[in-house]
C-alpha cells in the first residue's frame, strides 16, 4: 500500500517487548496499591488478572492489525469505517492522547511539587520536560524505543530498594486469599486500578514498523507480562508493608517504600526514586505522543515536523490550564476512562472487518 | 530559512520572558536551621508546648543546641511562631526524634500530631518516637556536661543496639502502621531524666490513641520475642525452682518463634512455641558448683523453660486483662477469618484467648572456663 516497505521496517524483537514493557510503566504503578485499596489486602493478586485481561485484550488488537499489516490503527479505522467517520474516530483518539499525556505530565509534576521542589511553581520544570520530549519523538518510533530499553536498565534497580520494605513486612498479610465481599469493591479496582497496565495497546500504532510481524504478539505479551511481574511485586511488597488504612490513604505508596530504608552515605533514597522516575513517564508520554503525531498526520494526510510543535503547546496548554484542579483532574480521569475504550476498540473493528468480508463474498 | 528566523525568535522571547519570573529566593545552607529533635508537651486539651532542638553549629554560640519553645494549638502554627524567634530557617529534613511526654502520651491526641508529620514530604519515616516522663522541653534545654549535643545523644540512645533489644524502636511508619491496623497497639519506648544521663525506663503500652500502661524491659523483650525479632537482649532471669532463689544471665545465640491459633473466633487458642539457643554467661545460686555436667545442665533447661513459660504466661495475662495487643496476637486469627477485621474484633479476641505457651531452650555452652 505504501511505498518503500523495507525502509518502514524498524523495529526488532527487542524494540517490541522493550517499547510494550515501558509504555505500561508511568505514573500508574506509583499509585497503584491506593488504586486498589478498595480490595484491602487482597488486591495484591490482582495485577495478575490485569495481566491476564491484558493477554486477551492484546489478541484483537494484533488481529486487526495483521490484516492490515502496512497500516496503523489511524488508517484502518478510515478504511474500515469510511474517511468521515473514521476521522471523527480518530481526532477523537488524537484528543484522549494529548489529555492523557497532559494527565500523566501533570500528575508528575504535582508529585515533584509536593516532595522534591516544594517552593518552586512548576512552569521551569514542566517547559524542560516538553524540550526533551520533542527531542526524543522526533527521532522517531525506534529512538523511542530504544530509549524504552534504556529506561528499562536504568530503573530496575529500584526493585533493590523495596527489600527492606520486604524484611519488615508480614507475610501473613496475603490471607486470607481473595478476601473481599462485593463484586463492587472488586469492579472498582479494576476501574481505578486497570489504568496503570495501559500502554500496551499502542501495538496497533507501531505494528507496520515491526519487521517480524507474526511474533509480535509474543513478544509484546513478553513484554506486558515483565511489567505485570514489577506491578505485583509492588503491590505484593506494599500488601506487606503497610496496613489496610496506609494503603488507602498514602498517596504515593511506591515512594514510601523507598523510604523503609537508608543507607549509612544517603537518607531520603525516594528523592532519588521520584527524580529518576522522569525516565519512565518520557519513555510512557513519548510513545504517546509519537502516536498523536501519526493520528494528526493522517487527519490532515500530510507529514510534517511541525505537528509535533503544535501539538507539545496544546500539551503544555493543557497541563498550565487556568482551571480549578478540580476541573484539570475530572478532565484527566475522563481521558483515562476514554482510554479503556481504545483496548476494547479492535473488537467493534473485528466485527466490522468480518462483516465487510461476508458482504464482499456475497457480492 | 524559516526555521532559523523561528530559533532566533524562540530564543529572543525566552529572553524577554525570563525578566517576567520573579527572582527566587532560595536560603543558603548556612541560614537552614535544622530541627533534630521536637518535642510535645501537654497543656491542655486544644493547646500543647513544642519545644524544637537545632544543633547550632557556630563556634561563637555557648551552648551546641538552640533551642525553642512556643504554645501553640497546630503543629504547623507553632513552626511559624518558632520562625518568629529564630535567626534560620526552620527545615524538618533533618528530624530524628518527636517526644511527648507522659501527659500527652495519656491524654492528648498523638495520632494527629504524627499523621501531620507523616503527611510532610520534608520529613523522613525513620524519625524515632520516645516517651518523655516529665517534661519534653526541660529535657532538651538541660545542660548535659559529658554529652557533646542532645541531637546526637537521643536519637544514639533510641537506635537499635543489641542491649536495649527490648526497646521497639517506633519510628513513624512504625506508629502510624500500629495504630491503623486493626491486629496492633502501639509500643512507643519511655524515657526519663537521671540526672545527668538519659534512661529508656520501659515501654509505654498504648491502647488505640492513649497510653495506657508502662511496662518493663523485661516484659518488653517477651514482646519483641514474640514478634520473631532476632537478636534478642541478653535473658536475665530470675527464677525459684526448688533450688533457693537463683539468678542467671544468657547471652541469646538464636530464637525462633511458632505461633498457631485454633482458627476459632469463639473460643480462640494461641500455641506459642518459642525456641531458645543461647550460652549461660553468669550464674548465681545453689547450684553454681555443680553445673558442669551436660546432665544438670539439662536439669537447669528444663527450670528456665518453667519459669519463663510462667513469665510470659503471666505477662500476656495481663495485656489479655488490659484487652491489649502490643505483639499482634490477633493477626493470628485474622488471617483465617473472612470479612473485615476490626478494633472491637481484637478487643474480644485477646481479651478471652487462652495462651499456651512451650519454651524450649538449649544452653550450648558455658564458656571455655570448667
Amino acid at each position: 500500500m505504501s511505498t518503500g516497505k523495507s525502509k518502514k521496517k524498524l523495529l526488532n524483537a527487542y524494540h517490541v517487548v522493550f517499547l510494550a514493557q515501558s509504555v505500561m510503566i508511568g505514573t500508574g504503578i506509583l499509585s497503584l496499591p491506593q488504586q486498589l485499596s478498595s480490595l484491602g489486602y487482597s488486591q495484591a493478586l490482582m495485577p495478575l488478572i490485569f495481566g491476564v485481561i491484558a493477554s486477551v485484550t492484546l489478541y484483537p488488537m494484533i488481529w486487526i492489525n495483521s490484516k492490515f499489516p502496512n497500516d496503523n490503527l489511524f488508517r484502518i479505522n478510515e478504511i474500515l469505517l469510511g474517511k468521515w467517520l473514521g476521522k471523527c474516530i480518530n481526532l477523537f483518539f488524537v484528543i484522549q492522547f494529548l489529555v492523557f499525556i497532559a494527565g500523566i505530565i501533570s500528575n508528575y509534576m504535582h508529585l515533584i511539587q509536593s516532595t522534591a521542589l516544594q517552593e518552586q511553581t512548576i512552569t521551569g520544570p514542566v517547559f524542560c520536560f516538553l524540550l526533551l520530549l520533542i527531542y526524543i519523538v522526533s527521532g522517531g518510533i525506534k529512538s523511542i524505543a530504544r530509549f524504552c530499553i534504556m529506561t528499562f536498565f536504568l530503573t530496575i534497580g529500584f526493585l533493590y530498594f523495596t527489600h527492606w520494605a520486604f524484611e519488615k513486612g508480614d507475610m501473613s498479610h496475603f490471607l486470607p486469599l481473595f478476601n473481599f465481599f462485593s463484586v463492587n469493591d472488586f469492579y472498582e479496582a479494576l476501574k481505578r486500578g486497570y489504568l496503570s497496565v495501559l500502554g500496551y495497546e499502542l501495538v496497533m500504532f507501531y505494528f507496520p514498523y515491526i519487521v517480524d510481524q507474526k511474533k509480535a504478539f509474543r513478544h509484546s505479551l513478553i513484554g506486558i507480562w515483565i511489567s505485570i511481574l514489577l506491578c505485583f511485586i509492588t503491590t505484593a511488597i506494599s500488601v506487606m508493608y503497610y496496613s489496610e488504612w496506609q494503603l488507602e490513604y498514602v498517596e504515593f505508596s511506591v515512594l514510601n517504600l523507598f523510604k523503609a530504608g537508608e543507607f549509612s552515605f544517603i537518607e531520603r533514597i525516594d528523592i532519588f526514586g521520584i527524580t529518576l522516575w522522569v525516565f519512565l513517564i518520557l519513555s510512557t508520554v513519548a510513545a504517546y505522543l509519537w502516536c498523536a503525531k501519526k493520528g494528526v498526520e493522517t487527519l490532515v494526510s500530510k507529514k510534517s515536523n511541525v505537528y509535533l510543535y503544535i501539538l507539545v503547546a496544546i500539551i503544555f496548554f493543557v497541563v498550565k490550564m487556568p482551571s480549578s484542579r478540580e476541573f484539570q483532574d475530572k478532565l484527566f480521569t475522563s481521558a483515562n476512562y476514554v482510554g479503556y475504550m481504545l483496548i476494547l476498540w479492535p473488537v467493534l473493528l473485528m466485527m466490522v472487518y468480518v462483516l465487510r468480508k461476508k458482504k464482499q463474498v456475497q457480492v | 530559512m524559516s526555521r532559523k528566523l523561528l530559533y532566533v525568535t524562540l530564543c529572543i522571547q525566552l529572553f524577554v520572558l525570563a525578566a517576567c519570573t520573579e527572582k527566587e529566593i532560595k536560603v543558603p545552607l548556612e541560614d537552614v536551621g535544622m530541627v533534630g529533635i521536637i518535642a510535645f508537651d501537654y497543656i491542655d486539651k486544644d493547646s500543647m508546648k513544642l519545644t524544637v532542638a537545632i544543633p547550632q553549629y557556630s563556634p561563637e554560640a555557648q551552648r551546641s543546641t538552640q533551642t525553642f519553645s512556643v504554645t501553640t494549638e497546630l503543629v504547623s502554627n507553632g513552626i511559624v511562631e518558632i520562625e518568629k524567634l529564630s535567626d534560620k530557617k526552620i527545615v524538618f529534613n533533618q528530624l530524628r526524634v518527636v517526644l511527648f511526654n507522659e501527659e500527652f502520651a495519656r491524654q492528648g491526641n498523638i495520632r494527629k500530631v504524627l499523621q501531620h508529620l507523616y503527611r510532610n514530604a520534608e520529613v523522613g519515616n525513620k524519625v524515632l518516637i520516645a516517651i518523655v516522663k516529665e517534661k519534653g522541653e526541660e529535657m532538651l534545654k538541660y545542660n548535659y556536661p559529658d554529652k557533646p549535643n542532645i541531637n546526637f545523644y537521643l536519637n544514639d540512645l533510641l537506635q537499635p543496639s543489641i542491649n536495649t533489644a527490648f526497646n521497639p524502636n517506633t519510628n513513624i511508619h512504625d506508629f502510624m502502621y500500629t495504630i491503623s491496623n486493626p491486629v496492633f497497639d502501639p509500643t512507643i519506648p519511655f524515657i526519663d531524666k537521671n540526672s545527668d544521663k538519659i534512661e529508656i525506663k520501659g515501654i509505654a503500652v498504648f491502647k488505640g490513641n492513649q497510653m495506657i500502661e508502662l511496662i518493663t524491659p523485661n516484659e518488653a523483650l517477651i514482646i519483641q520475642a514474640i514478634q520473631g525479632k532476632k537478636n534478642l537482649a541478653p535473658l536475665d532471669i530470675n527464677m525459684e525452682q526448688g533450688h533457693g532463689k537463683e539468678k542467671l544471665l544468657i547471652d541469646l545465640v538464636e530464637n525462633d518463634v511458632h505461633i498457631e491459633s485454633n482458627k476459632n473466633m469463639h473460643s480462640p487458642k494461641l500455641t506459642i512455641a518459642l525456641t531458645i539457643k543461647g550460652t549461660l554467661s553468669e550464674y548465681k545460686g545453689a547450684r553454681e558448683n555443680d553445673l558442669f555436667t551436660i546432665e544438670s545442665l539439662a536439669d537447669l533447661e528444663k527450670d528456665v523453660n518453667k519459669e519463663l513459660e510462667q513469665d510470659i504466661k503471666k505477662f500476656l495475662d495481663k495485656l489479655n486483662e488490659w484487652q491489649v495487643d502490643p505483639s499482634g496476637l490477633s493477626e493470628y486469627f485474622r488471617m483465617y477469618h473472612r470479612g473485615k477485621w476490626t478494633t472491637e474484633k481484637k478487643r474480644e479476641i485477646i481479651s478471652k484467648v487462652a495462651i499456651d505457651v512451650q519454651v524450649k531452650t538449649s544452653i550450648i555452652s558455658t564458656g571455655t572456663l570448667k
